[in-house]
């Protein structure tokens, strides 16, 4: 009964018109963004388009059901959502890396790691140093927006942090496979691009973490404020949120580095022939992705310089 | 270096190869491979470019493993060799150095870190000396250095691990003569102290100067095996420029 009167109320909001205009004017930027890409020949439209169709889908779903899991407080059920959340972020990382494994490896990496932190915050004294904050015991209304905040940033990073592995190794293979010669092992060979990987993956939260306050106040803390929170005290609880979002992705990134490096590798030290071979094709197919967006765009080109000449 | 001729292994066969394949995306690199390699000399492996002499050379110390047929080192089956001791034992030298970013002494230090094996600095400059490296580059960042200069830290490199075979491949192709002529040295130098060395070469006064026996492959297949003066007097001049060709068409 509940959720037909959910989509009721999403039906009748999203068909009202000053909606449908705010959706319209926003979705100029997103014009912006695909042109810009075809422009460049970055191959991003159909991720742009699909991304924030889908994003924005998901997200009028989840804020209307948000009332509903904020008032979970039973702890099985909180763990249910939010073991969810992580399978549901390994499943969109593995859709769009499409290395061998990928799902297993985010999975694995995401939820060990923010589901520890998480729990470990719910049980510490965090919730109850916060009283008057957030509810305690906790409950979704505390739980859920923390959760999704560790779990989607643990996510993201944890992707960077692959990929620049991935491109790393394949760049220096030369010199990786030098140091095996020397009769390095293979975990040893790749631990300076492991380590470059976690600069390159945990740089942009700390120096967001850096510039906390005089760039930007974060969307959670104003929020607070706005509601009614003391401005110290929600700015402490936005510190928390930004450890808790490095202390899960560190560990997550490690893990899955460790992971994902072991594909590379034969037990015996040597570089894994068909690993490669199949990285390589996944490389040639977005190659050519990129090739068949380019031929659209020289296409579009071709018109408009048509229709100019008329 | 007194540490250099530490280890030798006392072997009647260094390598047996039999019947070895090696394919890579259905493409058949090396087929059906068997040769029987002595110690004591230095062997010489020739023939035109693409014809699997590096590859070859990855196999003799594992890098890669056959798809195909055995291999044994000092008596012992590879698969069942392991890895990392034997590339201890068999060190190589790659066609194209791939250095470590960080100074020439980090790329020096790298192998005998892993096995505990203690250099001095004046260790460090021997070993530089060796292959012709002015003293003052031990501490310089690899960036700067030019390709030749590379190529000896990469050679030097893997001397620092004190090997007992040392596969080389051209390892001198970046390198005008005067250097040339120490690293030759060298390699004679090595040989004579008891280290077993195994040198894909495109160059025919270098075949001439050092190998006493040699492998020629081509396209992928073993030809033969003959001693070095067997092979000149086996073939004229027009011949052995031919199996030299792709060195002789680069100068
Ligand atoms: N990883 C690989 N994938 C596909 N082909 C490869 C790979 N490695 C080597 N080959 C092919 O195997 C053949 C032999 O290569 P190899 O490097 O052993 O030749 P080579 O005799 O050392 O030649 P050169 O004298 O030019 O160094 C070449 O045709 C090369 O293209
Ligand atoms: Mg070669």
């Amino acid at each position: 009964m509940a959720f037909i009167d959910i989509f009721n109320d999403i039906w009748s909001t999203l068909s009202n018109v000053d909606i449908l205009i705010r959706i319209a004017l926003s979705s100029v930027m997103l014009l912006i963004i695909v042109i810009l890409s075809l422009w460049q020949n970055v191959g991003m439209e159909t991720m742009f388009l699909w991304s924030f169709f889908r994003g924005f889908i998901q997200i009028v779903l989840m804020g209307s059901i948000l009332t509903l899991i904020f008032d979970i407080s039973k702890i099985w059920l909180l763990y249910i959502v939010l073991i969810s959340m992580c399978v549901f972020a390994a499943f969109s990382i593995s859709r769009r890396y499409r290395y061998p494994k990928m799902f297993l490896i985010e999975l694995l990496a995401i939820t060990s790691s923010s589901i520890f932190i998480l729990t470990l915050v719910m049980f510490s004294g965090v919730p109850a140093a916060f009283e008057g904050i957030i509810p305690y015991p906790p409950q979704g209304e505390f739980i859920i927006p923390m959760g999704s905040m560790v779990i989607s940033n643990t996510m993201v990073i944890t992707s960077i942090v692959l990929e620049r592995t991935k491109s790393d190794i394949l760049k220096a293979k030369g010199s990786v496979e030098a140091a095996l010669a020397l009769g390095d092992s293979s975990t040893n060979a790749v631990r300076t691009i492991l380590r470059d990987s976690y600069k390159a993956g945990l740089m942009p939260s700390t120096s967001r973490v850096a510039i906390l306050g005089i760039v930007s106040i974060p969307g959670l803390m104003s929020g607070m404020i706005i509601g009614g929170v003391p401005p110290v005290e929600a700015a402490v609880y936005q510190i928390v949120i930004f450890l808790m979002i490095l202390s899960s992705s560190f560990p997550a990134s490690i893990i899955a580095n460790a992971l994902f490096t072991r594909q590379f590798f034969t037990k015996e030290h040597q570089f894994d022939l068909v690993f490669l071979n199949q990285l390589a094709k996944i490389e040639e197919e977005k190659n050519a992705q990129i090739k068949k967006n380019k031929k659209k765009m020289d296409k579009l080109k071709e018109k408009l310089r048509r229709k100019n000449k008329k | 270096m007194s540490k250099l001729n530490q280890v030798i292994i006392p072997t009647t066969c260094l390598y047996s190869l039999q019947a070895v394949d090696f394919v890579i995306n259905d493409k058949k690199i090396l087929s059906d491979i068997s040769i029987d390699l002595e110690p004591g000399v230095i062997t010489g492996i020739i023939g035109p470019s693409g014809a699997g002499k590096s590859t070859l050379l990855s196999l003799l110390n594992k890098l890669l493993s056959p798809t195909g047929g055995e291999i044994f080192f000092d008596g012992r089956n590879l698969s069942e060799y392991p890895s990392q001791e034997l590339r201890k034992l068999v060190g190589l030298v790659q066609q194209r150095p791939h250095l470590f970013a960080g100074t020439v002494r980090y790329n020096l230090e790298y192998g005998p870190k892993i096995w505990k094996i203690k250099y001095s600095d004046e260790d460090l400059l021997e070993l530089m000396s060796k292959v012709a490296l002015p003293a003052d580059f031990l501490d310089r960042e690899i960036d700067g250095l030019s390709g030749g200069e590379q190529q000896r830290v990469s050679f030097a490199r893997s001397l620092a691990n004190q090997p007992c075979v040392l596969l080389l491949d051209e390892p001198t192709s970046a390198l005008d003569i005067v250097s040339s002529e120490i690293i030759e040295n060298t390699i004679k130098q090595l040989a004579k102290e008891g280290m077993k060395i195994i040198i894909v070469t495109h160059s025919l006064q270098q075949t001439q100067d050092l190998t006493e026996q040699l492998l020629f492959l081509k396209d992928g297949c073993f030809i033969e095996k003959t001693s070095t003066i067997d092979f000149f007097k086996k073939y004229d001049e027009e011949e052995i420029r031919t199996f030299f060709k792709s060195k002789t068409e680069e100068e």
